[in-house]
């Protein structure tokens, strides 16, 4: 398989300029401005193959919105190279970009007075798609993410969930080959996310799209994606099948309770290890495969009022993992760990 | 275009708010120079002459403002610039869409208006020469041009400035005196008047109605003011290409 995604060495580096607090820092800054540079992304590699799903996981601020928005094209690296649906994604102009699609899960691109019909004959006009191919696509879409009606009504009269599908239909009406997605479910419902989940699986083996989407949701990464890219202050500390890291962190669940009546902290370590206690509320982690166990006895045994079972948080998966390695700025020590570079 | 004038029915009532704001200016100005006028000819101004000066400077500028300066601002603040980046086509055309559908409606209206006035009042009557009038036309799309590109040129200038608006706001506040939007050229300081023909004011404005309202007569005055007119178009659409290629490499992709 030919890879559809080369990222090399990839750097970002953003002047931001220092300001001491108060007016006497602003004078200092506006008659001698400093700047102090950061590396957003520090010299990131990685291969995505045609047809993968690959996600991009780390804490706010770890440079994967940057790493993405580097290989749609919206910025220029600082140092190092790329290559996208065959593109340089700096130089390849509108056939690069007739080649992907970005849906940034916090702004929206339909135009906000009018049904998304509207924008999809927009979108169409743009790309230059065929009447043909525009009807036959947007039928599918439309069967895909159960749109129904909704692409009649104006978008700003939409719910949030059904704003994203149709985000999605209007950002796939040129069939690109591969799909940026930063954030799709951020903020929906589970239903939402549910469905959107389910439809970026079906398309990905229907027009064998690569897929590399950035998520704070694990529900999003496990449903989607076999392989995970994490990045944290800007570098590249694991690049690998989703299973292996589960199985190198501690493969742990989190039960949240919210309890009815007082139980003492010894009392819930009976059931696991307690993470988080602050009555009337507390956090047990306990082994993966011993979850609904420990929650059905949870449920016989004491007052419970709540319960939740969740994955851990990324960043806490992050944390866990990494814990070891995140102190070392050896990247010698980073790049151990980084599996598939590209060659 | 489409989406732009579907756009542009829905906000159908906005629409009229804007043009009715849009008309006020050259109407307070008729409104000033009628009563100065009362006592006679100010500088061969007569108060029909002022009224046919301030009814072409409403068609024209009502044809020719540029708002998108304001509009790219918030595109690159509020990251609304990202997706428009990743589509093949420039995002200048989703502005030249957006002028189109909003400034040809709001022009036929001020146009029709001024048509009903006039046969109710003689003092607003032009001359029906259509030579003179498809001149006209065509300064006025010179000149329409030459407005969008400086104001959405200095709107790119949020690439690298939080306040690219305010240079735009300057330039504003420059072109109602030096564009003939408060007062005929002619009436200006002879210095002032001298000083602006070197800028594009005076041709984004002024020229198209003085050809309209029949200031303009001799084939010089042509020629001069569109040589003018496509020296500032030249200039301003390389300052463009200029602004637009450098931004682009400096574009910090903020939001999202």
């Amino acid at each position: 398989m030919p890879n559809a995604i080369v990222a090399t060495e990839l750097t970002k580096i953003y002047d931001v300029k220092v300001r001491d607090p108060g007016i006497r820092g602003a004078l200092t800054a506006l008659a001698r401005p400093r700047y102090r540079q950061v590396r957003a992304v520090d010299n990131v590699s990685f291969a995505i193959e045609r047809g993968d799903a690959v996600a991009f996981l780390g804490p706010n601020g770890a440079g994967k919105t940057t790493t993405l928005k580097m290989l749609t094209g919206l910025l220029f690296p600082s140092a190092g190279r790329a290559q996208v649906a065959g593109c340089n994604p700096w130089t390849g102009g509108n056939p690069f970009r007739q080649r992907i699609a970005f849906v940034l899960g916090n702004k929206q691109q339909l135009l906000w007075d009018l049904p998304p019909e509207e924008t999809f004959r927009l979108n169409r006009a743009i790309y230059g798609v065929s009447l043909a191919d525009y009807s036959a696509r947007r039928a599918e879409l439309v069967e895909l993410l159960v749109l129904g009606d909704l692409i009649d009504k104006p978008a700003r009269q939409l719910s949030l969930g059904e704003r994203m599908k149709c985000e999605l239909a209007a950002a796939l009406l040129h069939q690109p080959e591969v799909l940026f997605l930063d954030e799709p479910t951020l903020g929906l419902d589970l239903e939402a996310q549910q469905t959107i989940r389910t439809f970026l699986g079906e398309y990905r083996q229907r027009h064998d799209a690569t897929i590399l989407l950035t998520s704070h949701y694990m529900a999003d990464v496990t449903a989607l994606a076999s392989r995970v890219l994490i990045i944290n202050r800007g570098r590249l500390l694991y690049d690998g099948e989703l299973s292996e890291l589960v199985a190198r962190i501690a493969p742990i669940k989190r039960i949240e309770l919210v309890l009815s009546e007082p139980v003492a902290r010894a009392r819930l370590e009976e059931y696991g290890t307690v993470a988080h206690y602050a009555p009337p509320r507390a956090t047990l982690e306990v082994p993966r495969e011993t979850a609904t166990a420990a929650s059905t006895r949870l449920l016989a045994d004491l007052a419970v009022a709540d319960l939740s079972i969740q994955d851990p948080p990324i960043e806490e998966v992050i944390r866990i993992a990494f814990g070891e390695t995140e102190a070392s700025t050896e990247p010698e020590v980073m790049r151990a760990d980084v599996r598939r570079a590209p060659p | 275009m489409r989406s732009a004038f579907l756009i542009d029915l829905q906000y159908r009532a906005s629409i009229a708010i804007w043009l009715v704001w849009g008309i006020t200016e050259p109407i307070i100005s008729l409104g000033i120079w009628w009563s100065i006028a009362a006592g006679g000819a100010v500088d061969g101004y007569t108060r029909e002459a002022f009224a046919r000066y301030f009814f072409g400077v409403a068609l024209v500028n009502q044809a020719t403002l540029s708002w998108d300066a304001w509009n790219i601002d918030r595109w690159i603040r509020g990251g609304e610039m990202n997706y428009r980046l990743t589509r093949p086509i420039a995002p200048i055309h989703e502005a030249v869409a957006d002028n189109i559908a909003y400034k040809a409606p709001t022009a036929a209206i001020i146009l029709a208006a001024w048509f009903v006035a006039a046969i109710f009042w003689p003092a607003v009557r032009i001359p029906f020469e259509p030579g003179r009038w498809t001149l006209a036309i065509i300064a006025i799309v010179l000149a329409a041009a030459i407005r969008f590109l400086n104001g959405y040129a200095s709107g790119l200038l949020a690439f690298w400035t939080t306040r690219a608006t305010a240079l735009v706001e300057l330039q504003f506040g420059l072109s109602l005196f030096l564009s003939g939007r408060i007062a005929p050229l002619s009436l200006l300081p002879p210095r002032v008047a001298h000083f602006a023909e070197y800028l594009w004011f005076p041709y984004v404005v002024s020229f198209p109605v003085e050809i309209l309202t029949g200031a303009v007569t001799t084939r010089s005055q042509y020629a001069r003011g569109f040589a003018w007119q496509i020296v500032w178009l030249v200039i301003w659409l390389l300052l463009y290409m200029l602004v637009w290629s450098r931004g682009r490499r400096h574009y910090g992709a903020v939001g999202g």
